[in-house]
């Protein structure tokens, strides 16, 4: 089970992603949790984290994020994946970064 | 029907990135890189223009008659197109300001620092 956390400005937009992307996790049997939360609160809820994705809209705290978590796999959410709420292209994002972090 | 979610998306996607690009362009003009702040500046008005058209569609919708009702993920994206606007003027101040300080040797760069 991964945890996956995405973090917005105030965590009211990524929700709607996660919805969606709950519903591709589900379609192709992935299991995972996806929680949406204000970048602030990144250290207190991404701790234990498997991967960490950030809208695009904070991306610039890309770096920083990273220095509070330096074991987990960050990464920002694409504009267009965001744009379109493409949960299924966020999801493989994710399979994607934690591949490579196993390899 | 019109999808008032999916506009609202790209509103808060396309000018979210542009207020990251803005930011990073400050962060840049304090390293010292005025080139590569410009050239973020640039990158994020292409974006804003995105996010506008998307906003354009709403307001075309709205004069042709269609009524738009406003839920709390719309006022979320004008909101950030505010905030994206307002970035952008106050980054433009600060980029400029950073390049007479740099320039004129009155502070040093961050990167100037970490060499140092």
């Amino acid at each position: 089970m991964k945890k996956i956390v995405l973090l917005c400005n105030m965590g009211l937009s990524t929700s709607a992603l996660v919805r969606k992307m709950k519903n591709h996790a589900k379609e192709i049997g992935y299991e995972c949790t996806i929680v949406a939360f204000p970048v602030k609160k990144a250290i207190e809820v991404a701790i234990d984290a498997d991967c960490v994705l950030l809208g695009p809209q904070v991306a610039f705290q890309l770096s920083m994020v990273r220095e509070m978590l330096p074991h987990i796999p960050v990464n920002v959410i694409t504009m267009q994946a965001y744009g379109m709420i493409d949960g299924k292209q966020v999801i493989e994002q994710v399979i994607a970064l934690l591949g490579e972090n196993n390899v | 029907m019109f999808d008032f979610e999916a506009i609202s998306f790209q509103i808060i996607s396309a000018v979210g990135t542009t207020k990251s690009k803005f930011m990073l362009a400050i962060e840049e003009a304090k390293n010292g890189d005025f080139k590569t702040s410009k050239r973020l500046i640039g990158e994020g008005e292409e974006c804003f223009v995105l996010g506008h058209k998307a906003h354009m569609e709403l307001l075309t919708e709205y004069a042709s008659g269609e009524k738009v009702i406003p839920d709390l993920l719309l006022m979320h994206a004008e909101d950030q197109i505010m905030s994206a606007e307002n970035i952008k003027l106050m980054a433009e101040e600060l980029i400029n300001l950073y390049e007479v300080l740099i320039t004129e040797g009155i502070i040093k760069s961050k990167g100037e620092k970490n060499n140092a």
